[in-house]
């Protein structure tokens, strides 16, 4: 169990030390951070197929973990199910120790907030007014806002950054603009783990680095975010821990530097690929027309 | 035979048969148009009843779907046509009875029009009024052929209306309203309903409106205002909801002060006869004194 | 937030200004000053009591209630179904109100006094059985399974109604009058047997309001929030059929105002956001009614006109304007 140090210090970033099957333990010298979410042999059917086969999942607090994999793997699935959007067939999902089953969905709302990947946009709704939607849910059914939940709507407006154009029609704004709009509304959760769902899928260069951006300082300043991603790259720059999830199950996890490694891409996504990290750019080299000696799957 | 007739004989035959011939010739313009019709349809109650007063049957007679008609009993076992919008009697069953005459009404305006292009005869008569159905009598009469006992018919009924409107002590407030609900829709004196009711006796409630209809929808504020003394419904219903429907009626809270509803004098009346025009005017404007406005 | 504060104050004067007309109104031209009085219980003769406490006061009760629960029930539905289109009519209640008001009437015509209660059974059933249609099955309780269920059930009795018609053709002119919606100044007793409904069904509403707000933004972000939206979906279903059925059962088959008014509300205020629409729409809803039902009542007095094309002739121009402005 001899720690192993992370490839990504050069980014300033606490060291980290990794306990068997790579997972992460916490920043050195303190106690490792509690388990916020803990999954187990998840299985999840829809329509008579089975999605999920027993996919395993473990967020601790403090920790930005990326969920990757080849489509129809069922990432979106898995964190579908750990949030209680879906209902999973079998498996176990525990939220700091209590099971899924037994919370109702205002304590779930106050331990994860969702953000979907598109959410509709409704006309005649501002982005003040959505993020008052979503601060509503931690208010009895007809009571009024105070000045307190006020604040916390400005303070998740100013956190996400969208407190620029709070008067703004969401119809008006641009994907990347409405995507951060999707993360103020789950901050206004005050919910200590935010749970985005390949949340830059549809976003152009410039809008996703915004979103990366947001979500590191997020949990660089406290949350825990858990996020399906697309982009491999990505993965790597922003997450502190990589879950590879493929047919349904979770196949490998750990420090993404390490875990996405030549081998795995060429197993998992059968790709001639590797990442690489230089100058603070993270990149993946892909042999796009294929080469020899790497099966296609 | 011809033996025993000289020349001379048979020449004044022949002139007497060509005089004969002539004057038949002559003879049949004068007696009117074509012979009376014989195979007569009456879609309307009033048509039919009419005919059966003039003693002529009908080989064929109209009944709504679910109406109420009273018809004479002179018209018992006469072929029963059921009617139905738009058109009134199923026209293939129409045609197979051969009529050359139908006595109908404008309700049934589409098939009037499918009757004429079926070559027969189309009479309507809609009267509204007890005038109007004495003057369509005459002319029912007129056009079967039987005149001189229409005219008879006709001064003996308007001497049992007059007998029958004679003598009125009182003349009472009457609010005569159509429909089985509380909705004050009312008959105006420019209706059957009306015409017999103001015949009877009764002073109409109306408001002050006239319509060509014969009917409009007035505010209860002025059925208040102006306190009829008498309530009469005519709703489309069965003998056997009457009690209910008196009872729903008296209880209408928006009447309560008038002095019909204080003094219990809500009627129903369902059997058509204030509905439609009717041969026995005098009958009914009887009953409407001694039942409903009791003068 | 002026705007939207303008927009309401505007509809409140609006309301109280229809209350008053309806009261002051009739087709008996009565001093407004003995209104007043006999509303606070001096004086009067019998008839104008009569006039004033038994016709016109409930009548305006009426119109007010039947239009703000309308306009609730179309505001709820678009909300929860997510379409502009949805109004009561579109869950079945319409159809189901009116064949349960003419069986009553040309079948059961001694029964009349249960016509509001038939109305309003009817009108019930109609939205459970699209409701349980709706649910069955896959995709249960999604937009579109409502919607074709809602038209599946407003043609099974349109048709029944139009069979019953044409079986007793001689008794449709008393069923024309529910048809053609409206009120009757028939005292307290309807809203005295009906008023529940009323209150369950505002209450419904009142308590959907944030949900509502909720689904709009989606059903992930609704189930984030800790909402579930097959649950708030069925809850709308319930809040509407329960407030368009009770309406149907006083003042008939009355359409437009569940569709029309919660979209005025939104173009004029200028935003969707429910907290806003549904009790705007209430009050807009009731000055509506209660203008359109005066007029209808006073302008060819002492007829009774009725009263859906007034609220036609008031709503659409305004509908018309905002549409030109917002589009």
């Amino acid at each position: 169990m001899a720690p192993q140090a992370e490839e990504g210090g050069s980014r300033g970033r606490p060291q980290r030390t990794h306990g068997p099957m790579g997972v992460a333990e916490g920043p050195l010298g303190t106690p490792s951070a509690p388990a916020l979410l803990e999954a187990h042999g998840v299985e999840v059917e829809i329509g008579g197929t089975a999605i999920l086969r027993g996919a395993d999942l473990l967020v601790r607090s403090g920790e930005l973990v990326a969920i990757v994999g080849p489509n129809g793997a069922g990432k979106s699935t898995l964190v579908r199910a750990v949030s209680g959007l879906q209902r999973p067939s079998g498996g176990d999902v525990r939220w700091s120790g209590c099971p899924l089953g037994d919370l109702r969905g205002r304590e779930l709302a106050r331990l994860r907030a969702f953000v979907p990947q598109r959410m509709p946009v409704p006309a005649g709704i501002s982005v003040r007014e959505a993020v008052t939607i979503g601060r509503s849910s931690q208010l009895r059914p007809l009571s009024r806002l105070t000045g307190a939940d006020r604040d916390g709507v400005d303070a998740a407006m100013d956190r996400a950054g969208v407190g620029r154009f709070a008067a703004r029609a969401l119809t008006t704004l641009s994907g990347g603009e409405l995507q951060r709009v999707q993360v103020a509304i789950g901050l206004a959760q005050e919910a200590p783990l935010l749970i985005a769902d390949e949340p830059t899928s549809q976003l152009d260069l410039g809008a996703t680095i915004g979103v990366a951006t947001l979500l590191r300082e997020l949990v660089d300043g406290g949350l825990t975010a858990l996020v399906v991603v697309h982009d491999l790259a990505l993965a790597a720059a922003v997450a502190d821990r990589a879950v590879i999830v493929a047919e349904g199950r979770t196949v490998a996890t750990g420090i993404p530097a390490e875990v996405l490694s030549a081998e795995r891409l060429a197993q998992t996504w059968g790709a001639d690929a590797r990442l690489t990290e230089h100058d603070g750019r993270t990149a993946l080299h892909v042999a796009w027309l294929g080469s020899k000696g790497v099966r296609a799957p | 035979m011809t033996k025993r007739f000289g020349r001379g004989t048979r020449g004044r035959l022949s002139l007497l048969l060509v005089a004969a011939l002539i004057l038949t010739a002559l003879c049949l313009p004068a007696s009117g148009q074509a012979a009376p019709p014989q195979r007569i349809v009456a879609l309307t109650p009033f048509a039919a009843n009419t005919l059966a007063k003039l003693g002529v049957t009908p080989v064929g007679i109209g009944q709504t779907l679910g109406g109420n008609e009273r018809f004479s009993p002179k018209l018992k076992g006469v072929t029963v046509l059921p009617l139905s919008h738009p058109n009134g009697p199923n026209l293939e069953q129409l045609a197979s009875l051969n009529p050359d005459l139908v006595f109908s009404s404008k309700v049934w305006a589409k098939g009037n029009q499918a009757m004429e292009g079926l070559g027969m005869d189309v009479v309507l008569h809609d009267p509204r009024s007890i005038a109007g159905a004495l003057a369509d009598t005459f002319k029912i009469g007129t056009i079967v052929g039987h005149k001189h006992y229409a005219r008879d018919l006709l001064q003996s009924m308007r001497k049992q209306v007059e007998s029958a409107s004679k003598g009125t002590e009182e003349r009472p407030k009457v609010m005569l309203i159509l429909g089985v609900g509380r909705t004050p829709f009312t008959f105006l004196p420019n209706s059957w309903g009306g015409d017999i009711v103001s015949k009877a006796g009764g002073e109409l409630l109306t408001g002050g409106v006239t319509s060509n209809s014969g009917f409009e929808r007035i505010s209860d504020e002025v059925v208040v205002a102006e306190n009829p003394d008498v309530i009469i419904a005519v709703p489309h219903a069965n003998a056997d909801d009457i009690p209910s429907l008196t009872e729903y009626l008296q209880s209408n809270p928006a009447w309560a002060s008038t002095n019909a509803a204080k003094n219990g004098r809500v009627y129903v009346s369902v059997d058509n006869s204030l509905l439609q025009a009717g041969t026995d005017i005098a009958r009914t404007i009887r009953k409407v004194r001694s039942a409903y406005l009791k003068n | 937030m002026l705007r939207r504060s303008l927009v309401l104050a505007a509809l409140l004067v609006a309301l109280v200004a229809a209350t008053v007309c309806s009261l002051a109104f009739g087709a008996v031209k009565l001093p407004f000053s003995e209104v007043v009085d006999i509303l606070f219980g001096n004086g009067g003769s019998e008839a104008q009591r009569q006039i004033v406490e038994t016709l016109r006061l409930p009548r305006t009760v009426e119109a007010l209630v039947v239009g703000a629960a309308l306009s609730v029930a179309g505001a709820v539905l678009q909300g929860a179904l997510g379409n502009p289109l949805a109004s009561p009519d579109v869950i079945g209640v319409t159809g189901g109100a009116g064949f349960g008001a003419i069986l009553i009437i040309i079948l059961l015509p001694g029964s009349i006094a249960l016509l509001p209660l038939a109305a309003l059974a009817f009108g019930l059933l109609a939205a459970a059985l699209v409701f349980v249609f709706a649910w069955s099955g896959r995709n249960r309780g999604s937009t579109g399974k409502v919607i074709l269920a809602g038209i599946a059930m407003l043609s099974l009795f349109t048709a029944g109604t139009t069979g019953l018609l044409a079986a007793f053709p001689e008794r449709a002119p008393s069923a024309i009058f529910f048809i053609a919606g409206g009120l009757t100044s028939s005292g307290w007793e309807e809203i005295e047997t009906i008023w529940p409904y009323f209150a369950v069904g505002f209450v419904f509403a009142l308590f959907l309001i944030r949900p509502l707000d909720r689904l709009a933004l989606g059903d992930d972000v609704a189930a984030s929030l800790g909402s579930r939206p097959q649950l708030i979906r069925l809850g709308a279903g319930i809040a509407a059929a329960l407030l368009a059925a009770a309406s149907a059962a006083i003042a008939g088959l009355l359409g437009f105002l569940g569709l029309v008014v919660p979209h005025v509300v939104r173009m004029a205020g200028g935003t969707s956001s429910n907290t806003y629409v549904i009790p705007v729409s209430a009050i807009g809803g009731a000055a509506l009614l209660a203008a359109g039902d005066t007029l209808a009542r006073t302008l060819r007095a002492p007829i009774e006109m009725p009263v859906g094309p007034f609220m036609v002739v008031l709503g659409v121009p305004l509908f018309l304007w905002l549409l030109r402005k917002a589009v």
